[in-house]
């Protein structure tokens, strides 16, 4: 048995070409050293990333998020990564509209029923609740000695939304790896479908106070302020990004962005109020914002590794041609409790110029312009958020964190003088939110 | 029947932890830590990416262990150890673990692919050759007398036993250390897998997984020419390198070179060999074979590399 074995072999081996042969030698010694190992010696496995988040901002949205990222490195560092996002958003939201010394009905997004605001309060949309899923699957290889590939793809769906975009990526090395120039592109189209249909830009918001002779006359009503049932839009991102290794110790980056968005911008539920002297609100009007918006960036980070601790800082310039311009400075320092423990103490400040079409409302003998939104979150608004992040390093690469933010938004005044009864309220009320975040690597 | 099965494949069986802790230093370097030690005669070291001395600690114990380990069981200069057993069997049955075993099929498989010429039984030749840089070349009469000896033919094993002819000796020595720095590599990546290491034995080196940020690993080498004294730095950021041929080892007569890279089937050094050859791999046995079997080419081995596609390194004479 065994001759006739190794007569085999060696009639096989007769029949090989040198050439073919010479090729067969590293891959039967890879085959024969892995063998030799006994187990896996090459980090291949899969990597895991998980977490789950709280955002709560009281009596306003919550959102509880599950995230799943899947990360897989192949050989000659390919890589690839999926991740999965689940949103659950519920709660009430401002809808723009001024507040008011008596309680104020609007009609439902849906136009089947209404909802009340509180006296005295900002209005609040109480039939805010979503659901979102997002999937992300980014694929990554280096290209060649001195370049880095990579493309990926991106599928989100709510329930009025569903966005589809792609993306891709190349690096070059320079100086021993030590300069990284980057250039990435990303293109999405998204589809919006407003629950109760498109509102027409600048319409009326219908509401059903008595004066419709029957539903049907309502109905008739609320469907000519709608414009159509659903609308789209692209966005296309161009970034240029260099990344230095200074030292052993510290590490920059700087990017610079351009985003082109064009397609339906408005945000379909939200009110602009038209109010008269007095300061009491007579309409309601369906904010509309451009289609176009363009959007230029900047960004810097550095990363310095001290004996017991990382302090990361970076600044982000932000530009667009609606009038916003926002600067985001943040800063984080991971102190190095002992071996495996750290705790990341995390500040944010932002700041934003308004829209050049925002205005809280509008007065009644105000000639409109085409544009207008009361939308506080493209007003003028400071935020900061502050957070500690406590994280622990088990065996086998096993890692956990916790994440406590708290993060307040103060819309600011925006210097538009409110008329009579207005001038009492609070305009620009702020928000807090707190976050709760456990992650977990394996 | 020679039992060594009870050589155990664990480190820990073998030393306590304060016993492994006397054998190497370990010093932070910032964002890395770097363990250093003496083993098989070389000096070797860790260079492990973390700013958590508990971890680096426990990382270079383990591996430390292990190297020692892997010198205990295989070296063929220590007594009452596995390759003594099977040195010392006098064409006995020496029962043999499945390490040995493993190390045995690796062996086979680079004995087929260099068509006999890697031989792990050919060390008996040394007792016709030494090359200390003299001009003495033996006669062909002292090689004769120890050639029946040589001969991976006559090895004869399976998973449990290993038996060949008395006098016959097998050298784990062109595979040792670089099976140690893998060994080493699969521990500290299954202790730590997102920590980058480098594991650096006299020159044999792989690194686990790449370093954060797209940094390199650099490490001194020792110049394997001779004329260089110098030491030389390397960057690396993954993979493997192995060394094979000694530039130092070799003997001169009549003009002639004569490498110290024997050939088991003549018991004459190999012609025209490279002095000393460095192939970069993904493993570092890998590497330490593709090296060895490009010397044991001879004046091809700069081509046989070639078709393998590997990056090397090659020193002439």
């Amino acid at each position: 048995m065994q001759l006739i074995k190794s007569e085999g072999k060696k009639n096989g081996k007769r029949k090989t070409g040198k050439k073919a042969k010479a090729a067969h030698v590293t891959s039967t010694l890879l085959a024969a050293s892995c063998a030799l190992l006994g187990n896996p010696t090459i980090a291949d496995d899969w990597e895991f990333d998980t977490a789950i988040m709280y955002y709560s901002e009281g009596d306003r949205v919550s959102a509880l998020e599950g995230i799943v990222q899947a990360k897989k490195t192949f050989k000659n560092y390919r890589e690839f990564s999926a991740k999965f996002v689940a949103d659950s958003l519920t709660g009430a939201s401002a809808n723009g509209a001024v507040p008011q010394a008596e309680p104020q009905t609007f009609t439902r997004p849906s136009g089947n029923g209404q909802y009340t605001s509180n006296a005295g309060e900002t209005p609040l949309d109480d039939t805010f609740k979503d659901t979102r899923y997002q999937l992300n699957l980014q694929w990554s290889q280096p290209l060649s000695e001195r370049y880095i590939g990579s493309t990926g793809i991106q599928f989100s769906t709510e329930y009025d939304y569903l966005s589809v975009a792609v993306n891709g990526m190349l690096g070059r090395y320079f100086n021993n790896k030590n300069t990284t120039i980057n250039m990435g592109v990303s293109y999405a189209s998204d589809t919006i479908d407003p629950v109760g249909g498109k509102p027409a830009a600048l319409s009326d918001l219908v509401i059903d106070n008595g004066q419709f002779s029957s539903q049907e006359a309502f109905n008739t009503a609320f469907a000519d302020s709608r414009e159509s049932s659903s609308d789209t839009k692209t966005t296309l991102d161009w970034v240029l990004g260099v990344s230095q290794v200074i030292n052993r110790k510290w590490i920059t980056q700087f990017n610079i962005g351009l985003s082109e968005v064009s397609g339906y911008q408005t945000d379909p539920y939200k009110f602009v109020s038209i109010v008269d002297d007095a300061g009491i609100a007579v309409r309601h009007l369906h904010e509309s914002r451009p289609d176009s918006r363009t959007k230029q960036s900047f960004y810097s980070q550095s990363k310095y590794h001290f004996k017991n601790g990382i302090w990361d800082a970076s600044y982000r310039l932000s530009n667009d041609d609606w009038g916003v311009q926002s600067h985001t400075l943040e800063t984080r320092y991971r102190f190095l409790l002992s071996q495996n423990r750290y705790i990341e103490p995390h500040i944010r400040l932002y700041q934003q110029s308004e829209a050049d079409f925002y205005t809280p409302f509008y007065n009644e003998h105000e000639t409109l312009t085409d544009f207008a939104s009361a939308d506080y979150r493209i007003g003028k608004l400071n935020t900061y958020t502050i957070g500690i992040r406590y994280g622990m390093k088990l065996s086998k690469g096993r890692e956990y964190g916790l994440r406590l933010e708290y993060y307040n938004q103060t819309p600011q005044d925006a210097g538009k003088t409110a008329p009579g009864a207005l001038s009492t309220l609070d305009l620009y009320p702020s928000v807090d939110a707190l976050v709760v975040q456990f992650d977990y690597h394996f | 029947m020679t039992d060594s099965s009870k050589v155990s494949e664990t480190a820990n069986d073998i030393m306590s932890d304060a016993a492994v802790d006397k054998l190497f230093s370990l010093q932070s370097h910032g964002d890395y830590f770097q363990a250093k030690f003496s083993s098989m005669a070389s000096p070797c070291e860790f260079l492990i990416e973390t700013e958590d001395g508990k971890l680096a600690r426990n990382l270079a114990r383990l591996g430390v262990a292990e190297v020692k380990r892997i010198e205990h069981k295989f070296s063929r200069y220590a007594k009452g150890n596995l390759c003594d057993a099977i040195n010392d069997a006098r064409g006995k049955k020496v029962t043999i673990d499945n390490e040995c075993h493993r190390l045995l099929t690796f062996a086979q498989t680079c004995y087929e692919l260099s068509d006999g010429l890697f031989d792990l039984s050919s060390g008996v030749l040394r007792k016709a050759w030494r090359f200390d840089g003299s001009n003495r070349i033996p006669h062909q009469s002292q090689i004769d007398e120890v050639l029946p000896l040589v001969g991976w033919e006559h090895v004869h094993y399976d998973e449990t036993s290993l038996q060949m002819k008395n006098n016959m000796e097998i050298d784990f020595g062109g595979i040792g250390k670089e099976y140690a720095v893998s060994r080493v590599a699969s521990i500290f990546i299954a202790q730590a897998k997102n920590t980058s290491t480098l594991i650096n034995l006299g020159g044999d080196i792989q690194i686990t997984t790449p370093r954060v940020e797209q940094r390199l690993w650099t490490v001194g080498l020792e110049s394997p020419n001779q004329n260089q004294q110098s030491q030389g730095t390397l960057t690396l950021r993954s993979g493997a390198l192995a060394t094979s041929g000694d530039s130092k080892r070799f003997l001169l007569h009549k003009g002639k070179r004569y490498s110290h890279i024997l050939n088991p089937k003549t018991g004459w050094p190999i012609v025209d060999a490279p002095a000393s050859i460095t192939v970069a791999s993904t493993l570092c046995v890998q590497a330490g074979c593709l090296a060895t079997l490009a010397l044991l080419s001879g004046k091809n081995a700069e081509s046989f590399l070639d078709e393998q596609k590997v990056k090397y390194w090659s020193i002439r004479p």
